[in-house]
């Protein structure tokens, strides 16, 4: 194998691994800190792509665009925290299902102010030649993307003071209630920054895959899967289980075919879930 | 009274027997309002309704599985799509020849009950958490649309019958009794309404049943029925199982229906419809799966005829109500709504206390009869664990303890909290596997058995913290315990009617477990234990919580049933152990400290200084 | 192996249990509404037509609904069909099969439609046919498809690969070099087509170095764009399907491939991808009936009537649109031409070849296949949200369904022929 070739096989690598701990990381945080389910992660993914649309129609700058689209979710993350899902805690089934509603209303919704074609906006960047092997820059975006998200998500969850309180409310709820932390409040944070980071997902995914309203069941299976496989802990399950399911994707896509890379995902997952039955970080406890 | 009682319980049983020509009664009813309908709606109408009805079958198995066992299953689509492509190759080969399809459809939900089982048997023999079922078996659900999906290639045929891939498979037969001329649209609304009707009384009937009851048990305390010596993994893969034949028929149905089949039916969206129709129509309610499935099919085709594009808005917005306005589900408010009006709660009647009730009635109890059901002879063991070690990650809660407690006789364990006691019971029960150590119960070794098969073997306990079914009354928490020991209805009946005139609750048998107080849920976790027959009882703290009469009596319940089995309780209060006046077993840090008579104990000077204080006579208990 | 599906004559037995369900009829009404106007008198015709207008598909959907309603209006408009006026009964399957046969069985029930046109996948097309063949009502498939359906009750208006792709594949082998690469959405219509390229392919002297399936639901083309490196084509052939595979041409642009090969596609414009892509789309070609700027009087005439109608920001009419258009036309013709709407003499009448001056030029019906004979233009992407049309071949036949399928002299024929 040559050299060139063995580099554009690891980008190509660490791009699908970029993009699964991308597309997941937001329901890691939702469902690993507050064990809500949220069906309606994949319709916050596509707002994102869609605000991100908006704002470079606007005239701005597509990495502002992104950001902006993302701190946009955000907000539409803390009015359904505030309107629906603060009256669900503790029921799964029930959220589940209002989740499941909102994601209907939500593609609905942009369907009839988008209209349902699809829409996209140029990649941005060009492509570098490695030996005789071209490569998208953006695809070395996506990856260090994927690594400050995760530093962020660390970030937020250890040197601030809503995360700590975050992480104590999830660890211990009756001792962090007794010594005065605001579940509501926090909870209201955590579902928000979910919503932020599934915003960012959208945003980037945006210039790469095709945005239509219909995009976020694409990409929510394989979220479900990362998250699951990964198990409680947000940082290190999100992380490691991306890795490991990316690894698996893009080997046997690049050596056999799509399908069956998909196919070896799903087995692998499977597999994973019969010897680690709460996923990977499930044994380490409901840590970071 | 023993008579009165034993004649009501019969009696009882006897109306469980009656109740079945009810359920037939249902049935022709049904059957004669279908064929009714069939004749007098027109035929887009009845073909509709057919579907609806099929959807009402997927629907049903959604239900019991989830709101009677207790498992959030995303797979009764997938079941549900491969008993229709199962009914499309059997009826495409077949049909041909024998000229009906009834066995298509029996061969789809054969097929589906396999794969239901099969994938069960991975699921609840691996122990795998509640949410994972959810997530594995939707993951299921999704690698058969991906695997149908690629099947488009003409060498995908089973016999005559293509799979399709993607498109789906065509031709496929309706049902043909044998002749094979197909039923019309209004027989099809017939057969498909009498066989949801035949299905969904057959479940109401099955419910009743043990096998139900005890579902019933494994969905409100899965702790608790595997410690009464069921094994839950069976059960719950029994119940999957049977939930996968169920939808496999509706599949199988469904394909007849169309004609036609393709693998959306193994989509999210498919998936979570059924989760949908259920939620909406209420979770254990029958009649709930086919008002959800009326009210959301009916609503979705209705704004689909008009054409509009708010479709799923509307539909959106009613889930979300429904989830925030009528959190049971359609069917449950509506019936609480119009019991309400109806009629006015009565207040139960709860004349005497239990304790009167219980001394009163205590003497002329065959206690002898209820500990000896399980094998026909008094058959107390010993109980014995051999350095029994556990570690919970770092922390050593039990550190190479031996205990050794003599068939027939009676022990108590004292020790601070934290001392390993309550871990060495569940050790012995076998709720955790120790880390290093045996236990024995007579002369086997079981350390390496199961719960479920130890407490079959006769090991009973009654833990720290409250494990009864909240939900369930009295009476059921009881019959449950009962059923462990005496595997019959009529045995069963009798085996807690006995034990429930033994703790003086024969007046509160009505009553759901969560409305008695702190002291009776006590006697009737006690119940339950003596219920079950045991040859060796473990007690974790059985009096805490209780005035010093109720201690007294439950001393005396005790010191009764002693006679027949083994028992070791664990107790803090002072006045139970010297009423009990039974060798005691001091636990300290993981190791037993000090054994001997509770007065033996009060001389030495070590335990004095770890655990009873100087000076303090009484009741130290913390 | 077909079976024989004959409901017993329902009126008589319907009488005898009538004094039975007596207060049911009550509530049966009060639910149902009556039955449809039956299809005599003077009255508007009843059509009937099911898209998915919501749902993931309604990227197809949308653009065929505004094109049946404008096709209604147009006939309407120029006096209707028996000089009666139209009404179209329109449903939204909502981008579930099982509606498409509810709605079937509803239009052709309680509707009692004249013609039931719609289904855009294959799958929603095999799930309408059994209830339109049942129900004896005719039934119309306006949409692009792999090929080879052959039924007596069923007319397929929409172009096939044996016209398509007989275009396409020795136009690039001839413009752009002999080594092709396949990358195919992994259902049916990728597969069937992938062998049709093939065979195209070694007909013109070019050859297929490797074909490729993506799974529907795959955006993340990585691996593709590494093999693609790796085998160093000339020409990428996509049948690439949906909004997910949108992702395909952007990420193949932004690897920098677009330097070194071309892209041609039978699919490549259904979605409205060259308006999306624009400048990451210039230079790919495609092969449809229709493209926007064609240039032709019926065209221009069609043209106006949907700005007008849909407003001029409209953002392309779509070789679907066209496809649906014709299928009203051609039906309103057959009928106005057999003078009935009995199903069986319009049948017979559509059979003698109804041709029709559409937008993408003369649209005729070739009797044994049910399918069409039309033109077929080849177009590239102009980077302007459309397309340039580099040539045009006329009236070219339905080559493969016109090989396998009969059904003047074998009407009972019921099956999709695959190559």
């Amino acid at each position: 194998m040559q050299l060139d070739e063995l580099i554009n096989l690891a980008i190509s690598l660490l791009t699908t691994v970029s993009i699964l701990v991308i597309i997941s990381i937001g329901l890691a945080v939702i469902f690993g800190m507050m064990g809500v389910i949220n069906l309606a992660h994949g319709e916050f993914l596509m707002l994102g792509a869609f605000f991100t649309l908006s704002g470079h129609r606007a005239g701005l700058n597509i990495w502002v665009a992104m950001v902006v689209a993302a701190l946009g979710v955000g907000v539409v993350g803390l009015v359904v925290e505030r309107l629906l899902i603060q009256f669900l805690y503790g029921r799964l089934a029930a959220t589940m299902l209002a989740t499941w509603g909102l994601s209907l209303i939500l593609v609905q919704a942009v369907v009839l102010i988008y209209g349902p074609a699809t829409q996209g906006i140029p990649t941005p960047l060009g492509s570098t030649r490695v030996g005789d092997y071209s490569v998208s820059q953006y695809n070395m975006v996506l990856i260090a993307v994927a690594v400050a998200l995760l530093g962020l998500v660390y970030v937020v969850f250890t040197r601030t003071r809503y995360g700590t309180t975050a992480r104590a409310a999830t660890q211990l709820p009756t001792m962090a209630a007794a010594v005065g932390i605001n579940a509501k409040v926090t909870n209201m944070f955590t579902f928000a920054f979910g919503a932020v980071l599934a915003g960012a997902a959208g945003a980037l995914l945006a210039p790469v895959a095709g945005v239509v309203p219909g995009m976020g069941q694409a990409y929510v299976g394989r979220a479900f899967m990362t998250v699951v496989v990964g198990g409680p802990g947000v940082l290190t399950g999100t992380a490691s289980s991306a890795t490991l399911l990316g690894t698996v994707d893009s080997v046997v896509s690049n050596a056999t075919t799509s399908f069956l890379g998909v196919a070896a995902l799903l087995v692998v997952a499977i597999v994973l879930l019969r010897v680690l039955p709460t996923g990977i970080s499930g044994r380490t406890g409901r840590q970071l | 009274m023993t008579g009165a009682q034993t004649m009501q319980r019969q009696s009882r049983g006897r109306r469980l027997a009656d109740r079945l020509p009810r359920e037939v009664a249902y049935f022709i009813a049904i059957a004669l309002g279908a064929l009714v309908l069939s004749q007098v709606i027109p035929d887009f109408r009845a073909y509709e309704w057919s579907l609806w009805a099929v959807y009402g079958i997927l629907a049903l198995s959604f239900t019991f599985v989830w709101g009677h066992a207790g498992i959030f299953s995303f797979g009764q689509a997938a079941f549900f799509g491969i008993g229709a492509y199962a009914y499309g190759v059997a009826g495409i080969n077949l049909s041909p020849t024998t000229g009906e399809t009834l066995s298509a459809l029996l061969i789809g939900a054969a097929v589906a009950a396999a794969a239901a089982g099969l994938l069960g048997y991975f699921i609840f023999y691996g122990n795998v958490g509640d949410v994972y079922v959810a997530i594995i078996t939707l993951a299921v659900t999704l690698v058969l649309l991906t695997f149908m999906s690629s099947t488009a290639d003409p060498k995908y045929r089973v016999g005559d019958a293509p799979l399709g891939g993607y498109n789906g498979m065509a031709g496929i037969p309706p049902i043909m009794y044998g002749s094979g001329v197909a039923l019309d649209t209004a027989e099809m609304l017939i057969f498909c309404v009498a066989a949801a009707a035949g299905i969904a009384l057959s479940v109401r009937i099955l419910l009743r049943r043990p096998f139900g009851r005890i579902l019933a048990g494994v969905r409100e305390n899965e702790l608790r029925t595997q410690l009464l010596g069921y094994d839950v993994r069976r059960y719950k893969l029994l119940a999957f199982s049977l939930a996968g034949a169920i939808a496999g028929f509706a599949g199988g149905l469904y394909a007849a229906w169309g004609m036609f089949i393709n693998p959306s039916v193994f989509s999210l969206q498919q998936a979570a419809m059924v989760a949908i129709w259920v939620l909406v129509g209420g979770k254990d309610s029958l009649l709930g799966a086919f008002a959800g499935v009326a009210i959301v099919q009916g609503l979705s085709s209705a704004l689909g005829g008009s054409g509009g594009s708010w479709t799923p808005i509307v539909l959106g917005v009613v889930l979300i109500g429904v989830v925030l306005l009528l959190p049971k589900g359609v069917v449950p408010s509506i019936a609480d709504a119009v019991s309400r009006v109806m009629r006015r709660k009565k207040p139960q009647q709860v004349p005497t206390t239990v304790l009167e009730a219980g001394q009163e009635q205590r003497s002329d109890i065959d206690l002898e009869g209820m500990l000896t059901a399980r094998t026909g002879r008094v058959a107390a063991q010993s109980i014995r664990g051999e350095n029994l070690t556990k570690r919970f990650g770092g922390v050593h809660a039990l550190n190479g303890v031996d205990i050794d407690v003599p068939d027939g006789t009676v022990r108590a364990l004292i020790g601070p909290n934290g001392a390993g006691k309550s871990t060495c019971f569940n050790l012995l029960v076998g709720r955790y596997a120790p880390t290093s150590g045996r236990v024995y119960l007579g002369d086997d070794d079981i350390t390496k058995l199961r719960s479920d098969t130890r407490a079959r073997r006769g090991l009973g306990i009654k833990m720290q913290v409250p494990s009864y079914y909240h939900d369930l009354s009295v009476d059921e928490n009881m019959w449950l315990a009962s059923y462990a020991a005496v595997p019959n209805v009529k045995g069963a009946d009798e085996q807690a009617a006995r034990a429930l005139r033994w703790i003086g609750m024969q007046e509160r048998a009505a009553l759901p477990a969560s409305a008695l107080s702190h002291g009776e849920h006590q006697w009737l976790e006690i119940g339950m234990v003596v219920a079950g027959s045991p040859s060796v009882m473990l007690l974790d703290e059985p009096t805490a919580g209780m005035s010093r009469d109720e201690t007294h009596h439950t001393v005396a319940m005790i010191n009764a049933v002693s006679r027949y089995s083994t028992v070791v309780v664990v107790e803090h209060d002072m006045e139970f152990l010297r009423d009990l006046d039974a060798p005691v077993t001091m636990f300290h840090q993981g190791l037993v400290f000090a054994s001997g008579s509770i007065e033996e104990l009060r001389q030495d000077e070590r335990v004095l200084d770890t655990y009873l204080g100087r000076g303090v006579s009484a009741d130290v208990a913390g | 192996m077909t079976t024989l599906v004959k409901p017993a004559p329902r009126r008589m037995r319907r009488r005898a249990y009538s004094g039975l369900g007596a207060t049911l009829l009550l509530l049966a009404t009060a639910c149902g509404g009556g039955d449809g106007a039956g299809d005599d008198g003077d009255g508007p015709i009843k059509v009937g037509s099911i898209l998915d207008e919501t749902g993931p598909l309604n990227i197809y959907g949308t653009a065929m609904a505004d094109a049946t309603d404008l096709a209604i209006k147009d006939i309407n408009e120029n006096g209707g069909v028996l000089g009666r006026q139209l009404e179209l009964v329109s449903y939204d399957a909502q981008s579930d099969n099982a509606k498409y046969t509810q709605y079937a069985n509803q239009a052709a029930q309680r509707d009692q439609v004249a013609v039931l046109m719609g289904g855009i996948t294959s799958a929603s097309r095999e799930a309408i046919r059994p209830v339109a063949a049942r129900s004896e009502t005719l039934y119309f498939y306006n949409e692009q498809y792999e090929g080879g359906v052959c039924d007596k009750n069923t007319f397929n208006t929409g172009v096939v690969p044996s016209q398509q792709l007989a275009a396409l594949i020795p136009y690039a082998v001839e413009n752009f070099g002999k080594n092709l690469y396949v990358i195919a959405a992994d259902y049916n219509y990728g597969q069937i087509s992938a062998s049709w390229v093939e065979k195209y392919a070694e007909e013109a002297g070019g050859s297929v170095v490797e074909s490729e399936f993506i799974p529907l639901e795959s955006s993340d083309f990585g691996s593709v764009i590494n093999s693609l490196q790796a085998a160093k084509p000339d020409v990428v052939v996509s049948l690439l399907v949906g909004g997910n595979h949108i992702a395909f041409y952007r990420q193949f642009a932004s690897a920098g491939l677009d330097q070194s090969m071309k892209i041609v596609s039978p699919t490549f414009g259904l979605g409205n991808e060259q308006v999306v892509l624009s400048d990451e789309a210039v230079g790919i070609t495609g092969a449809f009936p229709y493209f926007q700027e064609i240039e032709s009087e019926p065209n221009t005439q069609f043209l106006d009537m949907w700005h007008t109608e849909y407003g001029d920001d409209y953002p392309y009419v779509t070789d679907s649109a066209a496809t649906v258009w014709n299928g009203w036309h051609l039906w309103a013709e057959a009928v106005n031409a057999a003078g009935s709407l009995d199903r069986d003499a319009v049948i017979e009448e559509l059979e003698s070849g109804v041709s029709f001056d559409g937008p993408s030029g003369t649209v005729t019906l070739d009797g044994p296949s049910h399918h069409v004979v039309q033109n077929i233009a080849i177009g590239e992407a102009n980077g302007q949200k459309g397309f340039e049309v580099l040539s045009t071949e006329e009236s070219v036949p339905p080559a493969f369904e016109q090989e396998v399928c009969d059904l003047v002299s074998e009407p009972d024929t019921n099956e999709q022929f695959l190559p």
